[in-house]
């Protein structure tokens, strides 16, 4: 048992965190981000070992050090890092788990270098707590497969070189490996969204996609890989969520020491000093339930799967408790200013309502308890 | 940053509740109905080696590290003690013996910590009085040094094993002009002349631990019966306090895990519109928050002991986020494990009702809740 941080990982989180500093928080231009600003931030942060964690294991930084470092990136970059992330641990890691090794060196490479951006898009209809069977399929044709479908809700779609759409093969599950201007990829105008604003998310639909056999991931047990794809889904959210805490806690906590009332600082009166204190006592016990739960990943645990749900509800619900009240401290200042609080507020829903949800994570728990999986 | 126990420690783990499981949990629930102080389960803890856990083997102890005794603590919890015997232990082990090991000269240690490590003897420590609740400072019991003696006057409040003790740690005012730095502590045996106990409290929950008043008047007591120095009792009291906000709070832990293990058996078996109670989703979601409220918890106390291993004492931002989360949030477990049982949950005979009376002094005990944030977010 450790709960330091070595010299080294602290290091590492220090240039995570200069790099963040330098990422922009809305897009130069329109409204989200496009491929090349993603692109500059995955450069900045592939000067740090930063992209290969979890991928690579040259990368010489562990699960919990990651999860304390993303959480500094939610903080500074919130919808940077959500594109960031998902395309890195979400779509870089299913690749570096079951790549070919022509799509390694076609995609992951240039992944880890910082000069692609990837999506992963597995919402559809019929995601539900049942895992029932996607609509979107691939037919094999040639050397490769002919996809055919259409997808909800993916994070990056719009400015992704390379997407790895989930579709079944029979009675299992695939990821395809979509280039971005492929024939038969119909990829939507990026949605506008309650939170993570700048991050390009969008439906798309593939109408007989052809896809090289090299360039398919699996196939798969569907049960299998889908649980595997929503774990890693579930840990970047949960660093999201970490992130969106620390900023705003971060902003009310500095308000409340500045802002005078009877002519002394708020935080001074129990009112907003016991806010703050609850939500001290609700980041602490987040992180260190996030902390774990990547540790227990990374080691491949077999309490992985119901820890992570645990810590999936009770850091994303924390998220919005800590917001809120980060709000209510800052009262006309987060209501009007540009601080990160209200962002934070917005963005909080996101790590309750994308993966597993917080309802059918609840269930999952009950059911494991119950001996009813 | 790692979370691993060693093997040894979760080797230990599974034993203590073995035995906690076979020779104290059964007796729990008849000892709690009447109220009464489980004097032969005590002592079994005593011979298992748990009253002296951390203490080194040359005073009785087993020289166990903070995170094995924090362990233990959580399988008394998960094999379903019940809160008054936990407190009972910790109240002992921790708010009196420890603080007689830290801070006793040798001849002291010799004389106590061995009795209470076996539970030869029973410990307790006066701190708190009916007008110096966290307010510590404001206490009035004073100790007058007269030659080679101290006379004590003044009463104390809330003690648990009070009625009990064969020896307590009471803190007194050396220096009644001086706050904090005033305080020193004493340890005053039972049967001293002018030490006396009030008749046990009746309590909500955590009813097999005794809890009562204790008067000193004109009560003398040799000087070497002085712990440490005049004027470090503030001290010794706030690293005892950080015991009370880790190590009492692992027994909390531990029964979510009971509380989560009866709850399932019970959602198995209870069938209401012809299926298990467990197959709707409102009683899954209850489960849920059973463990998830031990998983978040878990986190927070085990940050604490590994503090203490490392030689890092009085954590107090650290203890005070634990306290206050435990103390708050474990009151939802026992909460949704009652409304899981209807009925039968609000029935002594389910030791879920228990479980509900005993949480209620999680957010009270050891500094309320309101203290915990009043120390956070001065820290801050």
């Amino acid at each position: 048992m450790n709960y330091d941080f070595t010299e080294a990982e602290l290091l590492f989180a220090g240039e995570v965190e200069k790099a963040a500093a330098q990422m922009p928080l809305a897009p130069a231009s329109g409204t989200f981000f496009s491929n090349a600003e993603i692109k500059a931030a995955l450069g900045l942060l592939a000067k740090t070992p930063y992209l290969a964690v979890g991928l690579d294991k040259s990368a010489g930084m562990g699960a919990v050090i990651h999860m304390a470092s993303m959480e500094s990136l939610a903080s500074l970059a919130p919808s940077m890092a959500l594109c960031v992330e998902m395309s890195t641990r979400v779509f870089g890691r299913l690749l570096a788990a079951h790549g070919s090794d022509v799509a390694k060196e076609k995609v992951l490479k240039p992944l880890l270098a910082g000069n692609l951006v990837g999506a992963v898009a597995l919402s559809e209809g019929a995601m539900n707590v049942e895992n029932d069977p996607f609509s979107t399929q691939g037919l094999e044709q040639g050397d490769g497969f002919s996809v055919t479908g259409a997808k909800n809700w993916v994070v990056n779609a719009p400015a992704a070189d390379v997407i790895a759409v989930a579709g079944r093969v029979g009675d299992k599950v695939a990821f395809f490996l979509v280039p971005a201007g492929a024939p038969g990829l119909l990829v939507e105008a990026p949605a506008t969204t309650m939170g993570y604003e700048a991050a390009p998310l969008s439906g798309l639909s593939l109408e007989n996609c052809a896809v090289p056999r090299d360039m398919i991931l699996g196939p798969f047990d569907a049960k299998t890989i889908l649980a595997e794809a929503r774990e890693l889904e579930n840990l970047v959210l949960l660093g999201l969520a970490l992130g969106a805490m620390k900023s705003a806690f971060g902003q009310a906590k500095a308000h409340a020491k500045s802002h005078k009332s009877g002519g002394k600082p708020i935080i001074a009166f129990q009112e907003v000093g016991f806010k703050l204190s609850e939500m001290l006592t609700m980041l602490q016990a987040s992180e260190l339930l996030a902390f774990r739960a990547a540790w227990l990943a990374e080691k491949g645990d077999k309490a992985t799967a119901d820890v992570l749900l645990c810590a999936k509800v009770f850091v994303a619900e924390c998220a919005e408790k800590v917001t809120g009240e980060a709000l209510r401290i800052l009262s006309g200042a987060g209501w009007t200013g540009t601080g990160p609080a209200q962002g934070a507020f917005r963005n909080a829903k996101w790590s309750q309502i994308a993966g597993t949800s917080t309802e059918i994570a609840r269930v999952k728990i009950g059911d494991s308890a119950l001996g009813y999986k | 940053m790692d979370f691993e126990f060693t093997r040894e420690q979760l080797m230990f783990k599974e034993e203590v509740i073995r035995f906690a499981k076979k020779e104290i949990a059964p007796r729990c629930a008849e000892h709690d109905l009447k109220g009464e102080f489980d004097l032969e389960s005590f002592r079994k803890m005593g011979e298992f080696g748990i009253l002296g856990l951390h203490f080194p083997e040359e005073y009785g102890g087993q020289g166990a590290d903070v995170v094995t005794t924090v362990m233990a603590g959580e399988a008394l919890g998960e094999a379903g003690v019940d809160g008054g015997l936990t407190l009972a232990y910790g109240a002992h082990t921790f708010l009196c013996a420890d603080t007689l090991f830290r801070h006793g000269t040798e001849v002291q240690k010799r004389k106590y910590v061995p009795k209470l490590a076996s539970g030869e003897w029973i410990g307790c420590m006066g701190l708190t009085e009916p007008g110096a609740g966290s307010d510590v400072a404001s206490m009035t019991t004073e100790a007058v040094k007269q030659g080679d003696k101290y006379i004590l006057n003044g009463s104390k409040i809330f003690i648990t094993n009070g009625p009990i003790a064969d020896v307590a740690v009471v803190y007194a005012k050396t220096d009644p002009t001086a706050k904090h730095a005033g305080i020193s502590a004493f340890v005053v045996e039972k049967g001293t002349p002018g030490y006396t106990t009030g008749e046990p409290l009746k309590k909500m929950g955590m009813k097999t631990s005794v809890t009562s008043e204790l008067f000193f008047n004109d009560c003398e007591i040799p000087a070497e019966n002085l712990l440490g120095q005049e004027g470090m009792g503030f001290l010794m009291a706030m690293e005892t306090v950080e015991w009370d906000r880790s190590a009492l709070l692992a027994p909390f832990i531990g029964s979510g895990a009971f509380l989560l293990k009866k709850c399932t058996d019970y959602a198995k078996k209870r069938i209401q519109f012809d299926r298990p109670i467990g197959k709707f989703q409102a009683v899954k979601h209850r489960l849920a928050e059973i463990r998830i409220m031990t998983e978040a918890a878990r986190g927070l106390v085990y940050r604490i002991a590994w503090c203490k291993d490392q030689g890092r004492p009085l954590n107090h931002l650290e203890a005070a986020v634990a306290k206050l989360f435990v103390g708050d949030w474990s009151l939802s477990p026992s909460n949704d494990a009652m409304l899981i049982f209807g009925g039968y949950g609000y029935c002594h005979e389910y030791d879920v009702e228990r479980v509900f009376r005993d949480s209620r002094l999680a957010p009270i005990g050891g500094g309320t809740s309101d203290i915990q944030k009043m120390i956070i977010s001065r820290l801050m």
